[in-house]
C-alpha cells in the first residue's frame, strides 16, 4: 500500500499491484462477493486477495455518526448513493478520522458521474452496480454519461466504468482531477450541489498541488482559488501611505515576464519614488495579486480566457477581495489602469472611500496607455513620503511571508532582510525559491518555525540522506497539509526542512510512500 | 444495538392526531373466498388504544399508531363505535375486525366488549370473523366469547429469520412463541393466518424474497393460510424515512409474484393483497404491467390462477436480483423501475 499521487482528500494508491480508485467488478481482477450468511457484508476480492467487508447496516440509521461501517482492512459509507449533498459531504468529512488511512473507503452503488468528485474526497473504491442497471435499462456508459442504446449490456458498461476509472487515475496522477470534477458537474446536478458543499473542506484539508489552473467557469470555487483569496486576509502592503497601482494581469506567467508588465516596469522605474508605487494585478479568478506574491502558486499556475467582460460573480468578487485588502486604511490614493476592469475597479474603491485616478486607456501597454501611466503616477506620487529600496525589500518579505506562513511567520521577520524582490532573502532561515514561489525555508528556518509551534514531522534516528519516506516516519506535530513546509526532527533535533507530501496522520499510517521531500539539510 | 435501532423507530414516530372516539377508523367491503365461495366481506378497523408494542418500541414498518388513541378507549366509545360497524356487517357471511393494535389484548379491547361485538355478529348471521393479534394474547383464556361466529386469527410473523425480525423489523418474537400461538389457536376452534412482510426494512431485492420465502415454507405446517404483506410506507415511520432519502424502495409486483411462485408447494394458501399497490409507497413496477398484475393477484387471491403478465420491466427487475449477494441496502436507481424514461414533466 503506498500513496503515489494526491488531490485533494483523495489519493492514487498502490495496492497489491493495483491502482485506487477502483471500480469492483469493472476493474479487471477485482470484484465483490456475495455474502455467506444474510446480512453478513460478503467480501472483496483484488486479485488474489480476499478483504471482509462489514456486515450490512441492518437497524443502523445510516443518516447519524458514526456513517462509516469497518472491517479490518475496508471502510462503508452506506447510503452513499441517496444520502442529501450535506450529509454526504458531513460523512466525508469524518471519513479518515473514523476510518484511518490504512482502511480504503468504499462507496457502494454510486453513480459513474459522481465518482471523479467522490475520489477527490477521498473514496477509494467504487462499484459497478449502477453501470450494470443502467446496461439492463438500455444506457451505455459514455465518459461518465448515460447514452440511450438499445444494445447496452451491462458487460459493456463494466468494460466502459473500468475506461471511466482509469481516466479518474490518469486525471488524479497528473493533478487534473479537478478538471474532470468541473466538467461532471457542469451538467449533472447533484455532483454541481456536492461540489458546492465540498469548496470549504477542499480548500481547507486538501493536498496542495502546484498544478496549472485552466480556468473555467466552475474555477471561481476551485480550492487553491478560494485559499488564495481568503489568504489575501492575512496580507499587508511593503509601507504604509503608498499608492494602489492596479494593472491588469498577463497571459504569461509570472507576470513581470511579460512584455506588458516589463514596458510598465520600465515606464514607473522612470518616475521619482517610484518605489512607493504598489503594484497589484486585477485577474479573474483570482481578483487581486500583489506583485510579491505572485511567484507563489495559484498565481504563477493559471490560465484563462480573457474576454474584457466581467460578470456580476467577479464582480462580487472583487469587491470581496478589496475588503480583505482594506485599501481605505491601507493606501494613500489608488491609481487604476486596468483596462477592462478599470470601471468596476474605480468604482468599488470609490465606493470604499478612496481616492482614485483613472488613467482611462483603453489599451494599458500601448504608447498612449503608458503616457497615461506615467502622468497619473507622476501626480499621484506628489507628496508621498518617499520610500527607500531596503524599507520597501522588508515590507515585501513580510507580506510574502505572512501570506505563506500566517501567524508562524512572526520568527521568520525578527532576521535581516537580504536581495531585491524576487530574490529575498532572510538571513539564515528562508531564501527564495522559484520552486516554492515564495520562501523555501533552510533547516535553521524550519527549526524556528517549529518552535513557535509550527509543523514537525518526527522520524526515526537515521542518517537522512534523500528524501524522508513514510517508513521512517514516527508522529507529527502542529498543523499541516500535504504540500506545506515542515521541518523533520530527528532524536529532538531539527535535522532538515522540506515539503510535506502526505498528510499527518496518513505518513504516520503508511509503510511505504514519499513523506517528506527534503530540501535543506542545513 | 437493539436500542439503537428502538431509538431509530421511535424517533420516526410522532404523537398520533387527536382523534374522535366515537368512530371507527374506517369500514367498507371487500371480495372474500369463504368455503371456496367467492363472497362480500365486511371489514371495520375500530379506534383503539392501540398495539402495546407500538406504545413500547414498535416495529420499523407500522404505522397504525397513527390511528390510535393514547389514552385508550373506554367500552363506552367502542359500543358507539360498535353501533356503526354492525349496520355494516347486515347480510355478511364474513367479517374482518381489526384494531390497529391486537384484538385479543383485554388491555387495548375489554372482553366485555369483546364478547357483546361477537354475540352481536352471531345474531347478526355472520359466519366467521377475523381478528388480529399479537402471539402473546392468543389463548383460550382471550377468545371465550360464548355465542361467536368461527373465529380465524391472524398473527403477525413477518419474518421467521430472528435477525431480520430483530434488526429490520424490530418484533421481539421467538419461533416459539409464534407456534404457541397456533397451537394455542387451533385448540380454541380458531383457524390461524400468519401475515409475512415482503422486502422489511434493510434488506434487499433478492433478500426479501427469499426470506419471505423461507418464512412462509417454516410457517406452513403450523398456519391455514399466509398473507403475503409487501412493506408499504406507513406515515411516521423508520420505512418512510428510509423511502424518503432513497436508501430503500417498495418490493416489486415481480417480488410479489415470484415468492407466490416458490411457495405455490408449501401445503397451505398463499396470497397477496397489496396495500398501496402500483403507488410508489406500495409494491410496484414499472407502471406499465401494475394493474395487470394487481388484477392477476385479486384473481389468485379469490381462488384463480398464478399471476401473470410480460413486461419490460422483469428484465430490470432481474437484473437488480442478480445483485442481491453484493446489495448493502433495498435501494435502487432513482427512476429505474421506468427505466429512467417517462416519468412527471417532461
Amino acid at each position: 500500500m503506498e500513496p503515489l499521487a494526491h488531490e485533494g482528500l483523495g489519493r492514487l494508491l498502490e495496492l497489491h499491484g493495483r491502482y485506487t480508485p477502483l471500480a469492483l467488478g469493472a476493474d479487471s481482477g477485482t470484484k465483490l462477493l456475495p455474502e455467506k450468511a444474510l446480512g453478513d457484508g460478503g467480501a472483496l476480492k483484488l486479485g488474489r486477495r480476499k478483504l471482509a467487508l462489514p456486515p450490512q447496516p441492518l437497524g443502523r440509521d445510516t443518516a447519524q455518526a458514526p456513517f462509516l461501517a469497518l472491517s479490518d482492512d475496508v471502510a462503508v459509507l452506506d447510503g452513499g448513493a441517496s444520502h442529501n449533498p450535506r450529509q454526504l459531504l458531513a460523512a466525508l468529512a469524518a471519513a479518515r478520522e473514523e476510518a484511518g488511512w490504512r482502511r480504503l473507503l468504499y462507496t457502494p452503488a454510486v453513480e459513474p458521474a459522481e465518482m471523479p468528485l467522490l475520489t477527490c474526497l477521498g473514496v477509494d473504491l467504487f462499484d459497478s452496480l449502477a453501470a450494470e442497471l443502467h446496461g439492463a435499462a438500455g444506457f451505455r456508459l459514455e465518459q461518465g454519461d448515460w447514452i440511450p442504446d438499445g444494445g447496452a449490456t451491462a458487460a459493456g458498461n463494466r468494460k466502459a466504468l473500468a475506461g471511466w476509472l482509469g481516466r479518474i487515475r490518469s486525471a488524479l496522477e497528473q493533478g487534473r482531477l479537478r478538471e474532470l470534477v468541473e466538467r461532471t458537474a457542469l451538467h449533472n446536478p447533484r455532483v454541481a450541489q456536492l461540489l458546492h458543499h465540498s469548496r470549504d473542506l477542499l480548500a481547507t484539508r486538501g493536498a496542495r498541488r502546484a498544478v496549472e489552473i485552466r480556468a473555467g467557469a466552475l474555477s471561481l470555487g476551485h480550492p487553491a482559488v478560494t485559499e488564495w483569496r481568503r489568504n489575501l486576509e492575512r496580507f499587508a502592503p511593503p509601507a504604509a501611505e503608498m499608492v494602489l497601482l492596479l494593472l491588469p494581469c498577463s497571459a504569461r506567467k509570472p507576470y513581470h515576464w511579460s512584455a506588458t508588465h516589463r514596458r510598465f516596469h520600465r515606464t514607473l522605474r522612470e518616475l521619482d519614488n517610484w518605489l512607493a508605487l504598489h503594484v497589484v494585478s486585477v485577474t479573474s479568478p483570482l481578483g487581486l495579486v500583489p506583485r510579491e506574491l505572485e511567484m507563489l502558486h495559484p498565481a504563477a499556475h493559471y490560465d484563462v480566457g480573457v474576454t474584457g467582460y466581467w460578470d456580476a460573480n467577479e464582480a462580487a468578487m472583487f469587491g470581496r477581495q478589496l475588503e480583505r485588502l482594506r485599501p481605505e486604511d491601507r493606501y494613500k490614493k489608488a491609481i487604476v489602469h486596468a483596462g477592462s476592469a478599470s470601471g468596476l475597479l474605480a468604482e468599488l474603491l470609490q465606493e470604499r472611500g478612496v481616492e482614485v485616478l483613472e488613467t482611462d486607456a483603453e489599451r494599458p501597454a500601448s504608447g498612449a496607455g503608458l503616457a497615461a501611466l506615467g502622468a497619473a503616477c507622476r501626480t499621484a506620487l506628489r507628496g508621498v513620503a518617499s520610500l527607500s529600496g531596503r524599507d520597501r525589500s522588508r515590507g515585501e518579505a513580510a507580506g510574502l511571508a505572512r501570506v505563506q506562513f500566517g501567524e508562524l511567520a512572526e520568527p521568520l521577520l525578527a532576521a535581516s532582510v537580504q536581495g531585491r524582490w524576487p530574490r529575498l532573502r532572510l538571513d539564515g532561515l528562508a531564501n527564495f525559491s522559484p520552486r516554492i514561489g515564495g520562501f523555501a525555508l533552510t533547516r535553521n528556518g524550519a527549526a524556528a518555525l517549529a518552535a513557535a509551534g509550527g509543523p514537525v514531522v518526527e522520524a526515526a534516528e537515521f542518517k537522512l540522506r534523500g528524501d524522508l519516506f513514510a517508513a521512517g516516519v514516527i508522529g507529527t506535530r502542529g498543523e499541516f497539509r500535504n504540500g506545506e513546509q515542515v521541518a523533520v526532527e530527528q532524536g529532538g533535533e531539527i535535522t532538515a526542512a522540506g515539503v510535506a507530501r502526505m498528510a499527518p496522520g496518513e505518513m504516520v499510517a503508511m509503510e511505504r510512500g514519499l513523506a517528506v521531500e527534503v530540501r535543506n539539510r542545513g | 444495538m437493539a436500542d439503537a435501532f428502538a431509538e431509530f423507530v421511535n424517533a420516526a414516530k410522532q404523537e398520533p392526531a387527536a382523534h374522535p372516539l366515537d368512530q371507527p377508523v374506517a369500514t367498507w367491503t371487500e371480495r372474500e373466498v369463504l368455503d371456496g365461495e367467492q363472497i362480500e366481506a365486511g371489514v371495520a378497523i375500530l379506534r383503539t388504544r392501540g398495539c402495546y408494542w407500538s406504545i413500547r418500541e414498535g416495529c420499523a414498518m407500522c404505522g397504525y399508531f397513527n390511528d390510535t388513541v393514547p389514552g385508550g378507549v373506554s367500552t363506552e366509545a367502542l359500543l358507539a363505535q360498535w353501533a356503526q360497524v354492525l349496520p355494516h356487517l347486515a347480510g355478511k357471511r364474513y367479517a374482518k375486525i381489526y384494531t390497529s393494535g391486537s384484538f385479543l389484548d383485554p388491555t387495548e379491547v375489554p372482553l366485555d366488549f369483546a364478547a357483546q361485538a361477537m354475540a352481536g355478529m352471531h345474531a347478526a348471521g355472520v359466519e366467521k370473523v377475523l381478528v388480529e393479534s399479537l402471539p402473546e394474547f392468543v389463548h383460550a383464556r382471550h377468545m371465550d366469547y360464548g355465542d361467536a361466529p368461527a373465529l380465524e386469527v391472524a398473527i403477525g410473523l413477518e419474518s421467521a429469520t430472528p435477525l431480520v425480525l430483530d434488526k429490520c423489523v424490530n418484533k421481539r418474537l421467538k419461533w416459539g412463541g409464534f407456534t404457541r400461538a397456533c397451537v394455542n389457536a387451533r385448540a380454541a376452534g380458531a383457524s390461524v393466518k400468519a401475515y409475512v412482510l415482503l422486502k422489511p426494512p434493510f434488506l434487499n431485492e433478492a433478500q426479501a424474497i427469499d426470506d419471505a420465502v423461507a418464512s412462509i415454507e417454516r410457517a406452513a405446517p403450523h398456519v391455514d393460510k399466509v398473507s403475503l404483506n409487501p412493506v408499504n410506507v406507513q406515515r411516521n415511520t423508520v420505512v418512510e424515512r428510509l423511502f424518503r432519502r432513497g436508501e430503500w424502495s417498495a418490493p416489486w409486483l415481480w417480488s410479489v409474484v415470484e415468492v407466490l411462485r416458490r411457495t405455490r408447494e408449501c401445503g397451505v394458501r398463499v396470497y397477496s393483497d397489496p396495500t398501496g399497490g402500483g403507488t410508489q409507497r406500495g409494491a410496484h413496477n414499472c407502471g406499465e404491467c401494475d394493474q395487470a398484475l394487481l388484477d392477476a393477484l385479486t384473481e389468485h387471491r379469490l381462488g384463480g390462477a398464478m399471476p401473470a403478465a410480460a413486461c419490460d420491466c422483469r428484465g430490470r427487475w432481474k437484473a437488480l436480483l442478480a445483485q442481491g449477494g453484493v446489495r448493502r441496502d433495498g435501494a435502487e436507481p432513482r427512476g429505474y423501475r421506468r427505466g429512467f424514461r417517462g416519468g412527471r414533466g417532461f
